[in-house]
Formats: C-alpha cells, structure tokens, sequence
C-alpha cells in the first residue's frame, strides 16, 4: 500500500520543539518554514514540481538563507492542508514570485536564531556566524550551537519579516551551485510515489466514459447530451460496484483496475449526436469566424499613413495549429469521500483553485476538502489532472470508498486543454532606407482557463465560454518600430482549449521574427544585424550578440549561401524572444534567442534540426545545471512542436487519440544543443520553464527559408508542407486500384437464384424425412480408443471453432456468422437431448454429416461445411459421433438461424444440394505417398480447409477447379490462397505450413489471426505426423514454386521494402506517421516478430485483414503456441486500435503499410467500405 | 480482442520472486504488477504499446507489460525497474541516470532505464546512433533527451566498470 499525505500545517504549528515562521495574516496564517529539535527543516511552497525540479531549487535558496545543509531541508510543495495559498502554478512564476516570501521566512528565522543564540552564549550577534545550520563564535572561544539547540525546548511562531535582511548575493555557496536533483534516485529505482501510485486500504478503481463531443466543452449539448445508460451491458463484468451517471458524467467503478477498465468499454451509453463544428484542420478561417472584441495593445506614430508610403507593402498571415501538451502518463486521482470530508491525491497543477473547484461540484465547504499533491507526469500548462480529479471525487462518493481513477490515453489526448491555434496577421513593408515603415500586428487566441469538466458535464457551472486575455503574451515586437499598432482580438475557445508552454507569445514571436527575417531580407541586410538595428534592450543586444558569437554566425544577406549535398540543402536561421508572462503589459521571464541549423531534404520535404545553439539570460540562476536543463526541455519540445504536432479533429471532436495521431519527436530526430547561458548573478532570478521555447519556431522556419528560399507562414513543418511548397504542386495520387469482390459486398441475385432452384424443382425433391429421436447412446458402449479418433476427428475439424458456446462453454452453439444471406447461427452439437443432438442417432448425425439434413429433415445451410465431410472415412464419423454423445451437455438453446425470404426458405437448399453437392468418398491417390494421401484426406474432408479458402459463387457454394482453394472469405476475414496463386512474398514451404498449423507461426509469414488462431488452436490435439502430413499436402498444391529459396525471397522482400519507404512516406504522410508513433515500436527492430513486408495479407487484393488487426488486435502468440504446447517468444498482444484511430487514420495508415511493405502492387481500393463493413460486425 | 473470461491463477517470477496471482487471463500484466505487487515502476502511459512508460524485461528483453496478458507470460522471468537495484544497491543503469540526472518529471523514466539496461545486454559498446535506435520508441515529453543519451554513455562505462570489477573479484574465489 502507498498512501501520500502530508502533514497538516496544525500539526507543525501545534508541535512542541518547533520554530515556525508564518504570515501575518491572522487568524489562518500560512505557514512557510518550520525547523524541528533536529535542526531539520520543512519549507512549503504553494506551487508545485511539474518536473522542472523547482523541489531542488527551492530547497537550495531556503538553506542558503539559513546558512545550512541543503541536505537538511525537506519542501512541502502543493499540498493544501499543509502550504500557503500562491494560486496556480504557471507562467514560470515559481523562482521569481512565490519563492520571494519563503526567502523572507528563511532570513526570518536565521535572524531569530542568531539574537537567540547571542541571548544563550551571552555573545554580541555580529560576533557569531552561521554553518551548516550551527551558529558559532568567531573571537575564537569554542562555543556554538546548532538550530536543533535552539529549537527544543519551545513551540514559536515568528510572523515573517519582509525586512529580515536577505544574504548578499555575493556570500552564495548554495544557490547558484548546480545541486542534483533530489527527487531522481528514489525514480530511478521505481521508489517514488507519483500520484499515479497512490493505493488506499479498500480503495476501488474507477473509469470514466466520455461523452462524444471529444475535446469541446461549451454549447448548449455540453451535460445535456446523454440519453441512457443500459447498466445490463455491463453486469457480467467481475467485481463491477457501481455505474454513475450525473447530466453527460458518467463513469464505473470495480474492485479491479481491468474490471473497470472493461466496464468502461463495454457500458452502452446512448449520446445525442454533437453539433457539427468548423474545420480546425486548418484552423485560419474559423478563427476569424470566432467573434471577437479588439484590444490595443499599443498604437504610436501612424501606422496608416507610414504604410501607405512603404516602398513595398508586405502583408503576411502565420498560422498555428492546435497542439497538445502530451502528458506521457494520462491523469489519475485517488479521492476518499467519507463522513462529509473529502480527501483528494492530485496531480493537480493548482491545488488551491482545485479544492474551490471541488467545493461547487459537491456542494460542501473548502474547509472539508483536502488536496493532497503528489507529482505527476511533466505538464506544461493545463492537462486532465484537474477533471481526473473531479471524476475521482463524483465517484468516491457514489459508492462511499476511496476510488482510484486513471484516464485512458485516449482520454488525454482528446480531452486535454489544448494549445490553442494562432493566426496572427502583420501587414507592414520597408520604407526607402530599408527600415520598417510600419508594424500592424492583430492576433487571434482562442483559449481561456478550461473549466474543470466534472463542473461542465455535470451542470454545476453553466457551459458558456469566458472570454479571457490571454492572446498578449510578447505581442509586443521588441524593436523599435517608429509607427506600431498591436491588437489582440480577445475571443472564447473553439476546441477546449488552456495556456500551454509559451501561451500565446510563441506564436506571437513565430510572426515577430518571422517577419523581422523577412524585412532583413527585403532590406538586403544580414538578419542579425538588421535586428539590431532596432534592438533597444540593452541585455537583450548582448544576448543577441553573444548568441551570434557562439554559433559563429556569418553575415549573409540572401538564402543558399550554404549549400547542400545531393537532396539536402542546408540553412540556418536566427529569433530571439523575451517571453512576457501575466496579465499585460506583465512581466518579463528569461530572454532567449536560438540559432538554429537545418538539412532539408528536398526529395522528401523532411527537416532536420541539426543544430540548435540557444543564448539565454536567466538573471541569477538558482540552479544552473537545473536552468541547463530547462533549456534543453524547451529547444526539444518546441522543436518537436514546430516540426511534427498538429491536433486532428472530425467535424465533431479531436481525433489524435494516441501517439501515431499526434506525433512527437523521438530520440534519432533530437538536434545536438549547444547552450550559452549568460552570468548575471547580481540580477534578480528569473522564470526559465518556457523561456527558450518562444524563438523556436522563427528560428526554425528562418533556418528552412535560408536553406531552401522559401518562407513558410504555417505550422507544422512536416514533409508534405515542405514538399508542396518546394514543388508548388500536390503530391502524386495514385490510381485507379484493382478492387477483387468480396462476398458480403456481392449483390446477390435473387431472382437467379430463384430461378435456379425452379429449374432444378423437378431435378431433386426438396422434402427429406425426419429420422425418428432416440434415446441418448449410453457413453460406456464406446471403447476409449474410437472415443480419442473422435476427439481428434473434431479437432482435425475444428467443429468447436464455430460451435463453440458464446460464454466459451464447448460445442454449445450460438456463434452468429455474416454472410450475404442472413446472419448464421452455430448450432449447438451436445449431447443434450433437447437442445443439442442427444437424441439424434447415427444415421441422423451422417446424414447432417455427409448430406446436411437436420434429423427432422430440414435442410442445413451451407455455411455447415457437409460438402467437405461427405468425403470422411465412415469410421472417423463413427468416432466422432462417439466422441460427441460422450461430452458434456449443454442445456441452453442456441439462437435459431432465420435468413430473410427467399434464403428462408430452406428446401431450396435441396436444389443447391443437387447442384454442389458431390457426395462420394474421399478417393485416394495411389500415385502419391501415404503422407501426402494422409494430408490430402485431412484438408479435403474432415479440415474442410475449402470452406473458407475458397471462393464461393453468387449461390454460396465452393467455386471448383482453379478457384479451389485459391482464397476466399470467411467471418469477415479474407482466407488467403493455399495454392500458387498465394499473394505472399515467400514461397509457403512444408516447413512454414507446419510451423504454421502446429504453432500458428511461420518466420517467413508471420502470425496466425482472427478464425486461423482458433483453428491452430483446435488442431492442437492431432498428432505432429497429422499436422506434418497436411503441411506436405498444402506445399504440393503449388505445383510451380519459386526457384529461389525462402532465405533469398526474404532478403528481397526486405530490400525492396525499405527501398519503399521514401515513397511509402510520399504517397501517405500521415500514414507512415501514425506507423511511426503506433506501430514501429513492436513492428520494426523486432527480431521476434517476422518483417511485415512478409505478411500474406499486406500482399492481397484486399485490405480486410490488415483491416481486421488493425481494428481488433491480435492476441500474444505467445497464448496460441501454449495452447498448442509449443514455446513462441513474443508475449506482447496486438493492441486494438478501432477506438482510437478514426476511419481517415485507418485509411492513411492502411494506404501506407501497403506502399510500403508490399511495394509494386497496386494501392488498395474500398478501404473506406471495409472499414465501414468490420466496424458493423458484431464482435 | 476477445472478452474477458474467468479469473484464474497464475504463478509469475518476479524479481527473483515466486507469486501467485489471481486474475482474468486477459489482465495486463501492467496492473497486475502494480495493483497487486505493488510494484510502482513500470507506469500506465498508454495502454497501446506506442510509448513505452510500462516496459519490464522478460528474459532480459524490453517488452511493453500494458500489451502483455498475464496468460502469455508461463514460466518467463519478469524483471521491474524494483528489481535491477535499490538506492543502496543501484544497477550501473540506474546509477548513471542518477548522475546525469536523466529524468524532468521521470514519468518515463523507467522505460528509458529498462530500455538501456536491454540495449547493453546484447550490445555492451553501443554507439550513439544504436542508442538513439534504442530509445527510440520510449517516448519523453519534457525534452529530457539530451541528460538521457548522456546516462547512457554513462552506464557503458559503468557497465563496463562493474563487469570487469567483478570478473576480478570472482578470480581469487575461483581460484580458492
């Protein structure tokens, strides 16, 4: 068990043998700093660690100002039982604002323990100095004291002094040293308690159900759209507690976390459909639809008149997409609501505003909530820990018990506040020296705080967007422009939408730097020194300057002056931001300015960064290694940003669901980075958590404009942008696809088959006699050897594959099976009397064996595979019969089969019969070997192998000659070719069918799936000789196979893949990026897993079965080959991606792994239809 | 995927351990490890595969334990961050990314240490592109990148160290 709690602050104040130091707001004074009788001391600070390490450096300006062991002070950060009151933890406010008055605590309480220690060794103050927490004389007597000494013995609150004198910078041994991190060793070896980690005695776990509107949150349909909630669908589910539903709240809570988890999947909820938005795909227009109210910001000289006379106007629009701040760990809460107190543990980024939060949405007062703040996964603005935490509260107290509630990653992504989208226009040109003539800057923010969402969905708080201000963070340019004007049009969120590193000052500065560039440019001057220019900020040039320096910039005045080799054009580019935070005019954090490098590939449109040298000013840096890598954390994400990230949405709700929807930068992309930090300890510190982000995308898009001569005004940079506009033109669609029919897809012509059975009335009578019920065989009359031919006569057949009971019961029937007739019910085949075939006699179960006659004389659908058995040896359905009348009943009637008229009518089966029904013993070749007749027997009759590899004409029935075994449909899954006619890269070898069968497994082929698993699976039982003898059959169907080896085909299969990929990438490039983020992990530099490229069904003419994995996942084969008593390595299942890709994904991606893993064969055509067909299936 | 079917029991070797745990067969084993064993390491970051936070090793192999059923594990050996070392006793792995200070939140952390301690298993002088190829499907959102390519040259040679101490500390006793 793992339970975090701090603390309370009445509990240090109540302590005896403490010093505190706490504010002087009577009654509730907030406590900063307490020292115990050990000397040890406990800080608290309101903000909290969001993974910048702020833990560390404030731990280091507490002891510094009390002249102690760093080692010695613990921080309290967050927690709301425990620390003052500093509002949220944003705008990289910690180290230049709320440290401000724990610093004051600290000298504080050493001012008091130094006029005591001078009362107790009777000494005059400036006499003694302070040591690692012991205060001693310096004239020389050996007399001292520690913090421990002075404390005990006494419980004293001083109230904080603001003029307690501060340390002289210039006396610092702690601040300013770069001491590590003291969270890291207790992560490193999984000892830390992140919220995630919390566990409570009893707690139950908890997941919520979203309702359809993913990632929008005002509109009148916001609480208001749930239908119902069908809490049958869930009922079966293990340990389920409780289904909560409050307005469009809805969430399920179990004693286990997978419980909750399938619950939450599996609870029918009924939605309203959402209202339909505007694209945010490509966000410009509907952000100037949003209405607006103008702000100015600024306005000197005349804007209007110096750009009438500018020599030449330049008008420019940049675009910024929605982002996301990608929490690696979605959100997750514990909350124990119990006699009318609730306790939360919260990852929350603003545990203050949390407990008033949770206050409205339960209807009960602050002082009876606590917010326990335990770190989270990094966040960089505003994630889901709040609404999580909401969630876990509404839950708690549904069910009474502590809950525990995760978010799904797909959660996360859709439903985090995200960055918003930016569009920002300047229009402005050169006047006739080449100076700016003017500045006209509009910017459109969409975004405000992002109410918690428990509030909105359960109706506590009315679903109308606030507007807010926040689209004026550095939008004022930092040069000297003689006629500016600035408006921010203030304007509500479109998608839900909070700050996000940077907030609106990266875009803003994406404009400014963008556009000074393209001044400098016009101007015919360098960029650098064009800046300059108009560059006032004292520190803000030597920054610039020393920046410059250290990349070892060279003037230039145009693009190209770096050249390239072969594809690759190289440029580099320059930005500089101060990024000014808080309400405006605000303050100013860190400035920073980046050089960035760039290769661009100009036959792929992909850039890389190479290089980023990054300049920046801090003030005095508390931590300069911390500072370090802040910096690092800001050119990393932002690059990434800048280069990959873009929100995608339907016309109703976000769709980058996971990773491969929104991608992020992985480590072969990381640029080196090479950071100057400037040394001003003499200036006060300043905020560096987003500093260095500001100039990235500027610096950027000015690097690609210098390699390749061309600006680009929109984000992100990702290869098909680059490429159109590098090429001016689309890229090249591929056509016209071959399209093979599938069967659920075949128009089946009624009136032929009408007519076709009319025809044949006279040929065959449709009416068979019933064959009398008997009494149930006694099982003792069957010998145990026909009762094993049996047993493994059924596995040979796989009877269970479709008999199987849907709760897993064997042979209890009820599996349904599409087909173009009507849905197909599975029999049950017990030995139940009633509902099985307990009363069926021999003769009754071979006519349904052999003829497909049911023992009352209805005739039985093809989808029962008799024209396959007709041809079994007497004495193995003999066998089989035994072995079926000696299993356990099971009383429960499968479902009864009723196809739509005419198929209704079942005595047309008579004609079909008369027709395909070739009903002779299996015939054996004596030409061939005992094996191969062996194998042959097994495929042809009891494996009835046909009945799904091959194809079936407009009647249902088996096509012959060529069409055998050539491939056909089955159960929504293509069934590939067994012959030579199989699509597959590698030739199918005796030794990869039986690797196959036996373990469902083939290193040249890859994985067995959907029905085949079951069927591996039910031939388990059968002897390897069987299993060999068929592979031996199956092999020899290929009467020509390839002259190469399996060893050379694999080779060249893999070669030309990865010759594929360029254009794989070109021809999909979201494809090959939801392939990079969702599937290479497992897929590529897996030598456990075959290369896909060697997969039969990337080969086919149809994409179902890529299609059926993709959307339903693939069990771990390792579970496959256990059954089957064989060893296969790979543990990890395939996950199911039907919820979080959308049908768009589906395609692009689909689109890419053909082009890219079976190269050469024509793209495939009615994925969007496949898509369509495996989403309505039941499964 | 299929639904979920009857709890059963399973006998895992965890970190040297012997444990039996009862649970559906379909479980990841993720949850099991965490809600059961307590083992806090291995994190839920997204259930999928993509990212990486829950790797574990099986048979000294990376694997992502969120796409893992505890029914396919059998008789593998399941090593957790917990069990490559302790503050007191830290694996090189662990040591170096101490020293480099290769976590900001740390919420990746884990998969980025398992990740390393797999890539010097097969490959104990990886270069820097095999590094980069390693991690590069562990997914980190702060930009901690540049402190964990530095842990990880750092645990070749700390790796390297230890081998090699205790190849020397292994003579005298064989030789005893």
């Amino acid at each position: 068990m793992t339970v975090g709690r701090d603390s309370p602050k009445s509990s240090y104040l109540a302590a005896s043998d403490m010093l505190a130091v706490v504010s002087a707001s009577l009654p509730d004074a907030e406590l900063y700093i307490a020292i115990d009788a050990e000397g040890r001391v406990t800080a608290f600070n309101g903000h909290v660690d969001l993974g910048t390490g702020i833990r560390t450096s404030l731990a280091q300006i507490v002891a510094e100002e009390l002249d102690m062991l760093f080692e010695n002070v613990e921080m309290v950060l967050g927690s709301t039982s425990a620390v003052p009151n500093q509002g949220a933890t944003i705008a990289s406010e910690t180290i230049q604002v709320t440290a401000k008055p724990l610093q004051r605590a600290a000298a504080t309480a050493r001012q008091y323990l130094l006029r005591r220690a001078a009362e107790r060794l009777q000494l005059p103050p400036e006499n003694l100095v302070v040591e690692d927490g012991i205060i001693r004389a310096v004239t020389g007597e050996n007399r001292s004291l520690s913090f421990g000494d002075l404390v005990t013995g006494a419980n004293v609150q001083l109230v904080l002094d603001p003029e307690a004198p501060l340390k002289p910078v210039a006396d610092y041994r702690i601040v300013g040293s770069s001491r590590p991190r003291v969270d890291i060793p207790a992560k490193a070896t999984g000892r830390w308690t992140y919220v995630h980690d919390v566990r409570l005695p009893g707690m139950l776990h908890g997941r919520v159900v979203r309702p359809p509107y993913a990632g929008f949150d005002h509109g009148a349909h916001v609480g208001t759209s749930l239908i119902s909630v069908d809490e049958s669908s869930v009922e079966h589910i293990p340990g389920l507690v409780a289904v909560v539903a409050i307005g469009d709240f809805v969430g399920v809570v179990a004693t286990r976390e997978e419980n909750a988890a399938e619950a939450a999947k599996s609870l029918k909820a009924v939605w309203r459909l959402p209202p339909e938005l505007p694209d945010l795909n490509s966000p410009e227009e509907a952000l100037r639809a949003n209405p607006s109210t103008p702000r100015k910001l600024a306005d000197r000289g005349n804007v209007d008149l110096a750009l009438e006379g500018a020599a030449n106007a330049m008008d420019r629009t940049y675009v910024w997409p929605y982002q996301m701040h990608g929490s690696i760990g979605p959100s997750c809460a514990v909350a124990d609501y119990r006699d009318d107190r609730l306790t939360v543990w919260s990852g929350t980024q603003n545990p203050f505003p949390m407990r008033k939060d949770l206050s409205v949405l339960l209807d009960m007062p602050e002082e009876s909530i606590t917010v326990e703040r335990l770190e989270a996964a990094g966040c960089y603005g505003r994630n889901c820990a709040d609404d999580v935490t909401a969630d876990a509260a509404l839950l708690s107290r549904a069910v009474g018990q502590a809950v525990r509630v995760q978010l799904t990653r797909e959660q996360e992504h859709a439903w985090e506040p995200k960055g918003a989208a930016q569009v920002i226009d300047v229009r402005g040109g050169l006047d006739l020296e080449g100076g700016p003539a003017g500045y006209d800057f509009e910017t459109r923010y969409p975004s405000n705080l992002a109410p918690t969402l428990p509030l909105l969905l359960t109706g506590k708080i009315s679903p109308v967007a606030d507007v807010l201000q926040m689209g004026d963070r550095t939008a004022i340019p930092p040069y000297a422009y003689g006629n500016l004007r600035v408006t921010v049009h203030d304007m509500p969120p479109i998608a839900r939408a909070s700050w996000f590193r940077g907030v609106s000052a990266m875009p803003n500065t994406f404009a400014h730097e963008s556009y000074v560039d393209e001044l400098a440019s016009a101007a015919g001057v360098d960029p650098i020194e064009y800046r300059l220019r108009y560059l006032q900020d004292p520190r803000a040039v030597d920054l610039v300057r020393a920046t410059a320096e250290r990349a070892k910039w060279v003037p230039h005045t145009g693009p190209g002056t770096l050249g390239g080799e072969g594809d690759l054009l190289y440029g580099r580019g320059f930005a500089y931001a101060v990024y000014v935070h808080g309400k405006f005019p605000g303050t100013a954090a860190a400035w920073a300015a980046w050089v960035a490098d760039v290769a661009v590939n100009r036959k792929t449109g992909e850039i890389a960064v190479t290089k980023v040298t990054c300049g920046q000013d801090s003030g005095l840096m508390i931590n300069p290694d911390g500072v370090r890598h802040q910096i690092h954390g800001n050119i990393i994400q932002s690059t990434s940003r800048v280069l990959k990230e873009q929100v995608g949405f339907s016309s109703t709700a976000v769709t980058s669901k996971e990773w491969g929807g929104y991608s992020l930068i992985t480590f072969p992309e990381v640029p080196d980075i090479d950071v100057l930090m400037i040394p001003r300890p003499d200036e006060p510190p300043l905020g560096v958590g987003e500093s260095a982000s500001v100039p990235s995308a500027a610096a950027i898009a000015n690097a690609v404009f210098d390699a390749t001569g061309i600006r680009f005004r929109e984000l992100p940079l990702t290869p098909e942008r680059v490429l159109a506009g590098l090429n001016g033109k689309e890229i090249e669609k591929t056509v016209s696809p071959v399209r093979r029919r599938r069967w659920w897809t075949m128009g089946v012509p009624v009136v032929g088959i009408l007519s076709a059975v009319a025809g044949l009335a006279t040929m065959a009578s449709p009416w068979r006699p019933a064959i009398s019920s008997v009494d149930k065989p006694d099982p003792n009359v069957y010998s145990a050897v026909t009762i094993e031919r049996g047993r493994l006569a059924a596995a040979a057949g796989a009877c269970n594959v479709c008999h199987v009971g849907t709760d897993g019961r064997a042979f209890a029937g009820g599996r349904r099976f599409d087909t173009p007739f009507g849905a197909v019910y599975a029999t049950n085949i017990t030995s139940d009397p009633e509902n099985g075939i307990g009363n069926w006699s021999y003769p009754a179960f071979e006519r349904a064996m052999r003829q497909g006659i049911s023992r009352d004389g209805h005739h039985l659908y093809p989808a029962h595979p008799y024209t396959s058995f007709a041809g079994a040896e007497e004495a193995d359905l003999q066998a089989l019969y035994a072995f079926m009348m000696t299993q356990a009943p099971v009383a429960q009637k499968a479902p009864e089969t009723k196809l739509a008229f005419p198929y209704s009518i079942r005595s047309m089966m008579a004609g079909w019969n008369a027709m395909f029904l070739k009903a002779a013993p299996f015939s054996y070749d004596q030409a061939k070997d005992a094996v191969w007749n062996r194998g042959a027997y097994l495929v042809e009759t009891l494996g009835h192998c046909s009945a799904c590899h091959t194809e079936r004409n407009v009647l249902g029935a088996e096509k012959t000659g060529k069409a055998r075994l050539s491939g056909g449909f089955a159960d929504g899954w293509e069934a590939p070719a067994l012959n030579a006619l199989a699509k597959g890269p590698v030739t199918w070898t005796e030794t990869a069918f039986y690797d196959y069968l036996r373990s469902g497994y083939a290193r040249d082929h890859g994985s067995a799936a959907g029905p085949m698993a079951d069927v591996v699976s039910a031939l388990a039982p059968l002897p390897d000789s069987d299993i060999r003898a068929m592979a031996v059959y199956l092999s020899r169907l290929n009467t020509s196979p390839a002259s190469e080896t399996p060893d050379v085909q694999t080779q060249a299969a893999i070669t030309a893949s990865a010759t594929a990929s360029e254009q794989a990438a070109r021809i999909s490039p979201k494809g090959a990026r939801i392939f990079e983020g969702a599937c290479a992990s497992c897929h590529e530099g897996n030598s456990i897993l075959s290369p896909l490229t060697l997969n039969s069904n990337l080969h086919s003419d149809v994409p179902d079965n890529v299609l059926q994995v993709l959307m339903n996942g693939v069990e771990a084969p390792a579970i496959l080959a256990e059954t089957t008593g064989r060893g296969a390595p790979e543990v990890m299942s395939m996950p199911a991606f039907r919820d979080v890709l959308d049908k768009g994904q589906m395609e692009d991606l689909t689109a890419y792994l053909r082009a890219r893993f079976a190269p050469g064969k024509e793209a495939w055509a009615g994925t969007g239809p496949a898509i369509d067909h495996i989403k309505s299936m039941v499964h | 995927m299929t639904k979920m079917s009857v709890p059963s029991l399973f006998s895992l070797k965890v970190n040297g351990r012997n444990v039996v745990v009862e649970a559906d067969p379909k479980a990841p084993l993720l949850y099991i490890l965490r809600n059961d064993l307590a083992l806090n390491g291995p994190k839920y970051g997204c259930g999928l595969g993509e990212c990486g936070a829950c790797c574990i090793l099986i048979d000294g192999r990376a694997v992502r334990s969120c796409m893992i059923p505890i029914a396919a594990i059998a008789k593998r050996e399941i090593t957790t961050l917990e069990g490559l070392g302790d503050e007191e006793h830290l694996h090189p792995v662990q040591q170096a990314f101490i020293e480099e200070s290769g976590a900001q939140c740390g919420y990746c952390l884990n998969g980025m240490i398992i990740s390393a301690v797999a890539l010097l298993d097969r490959n104990p002088d990886p270069q820097e592109t095999d590094i980069r190829e390693a991690l590069r499907h562990n997914l980190c959102r702060c930009g901690t990148h540049i402190e964990i390519l530095a842990a990880v040259r750092k645990a070749v040679v700390l790796s390297k160290a230890a081998s090699s101490a205790s190849a020397h500390s292994v003579v005298p006793e064989t030789q005893a």
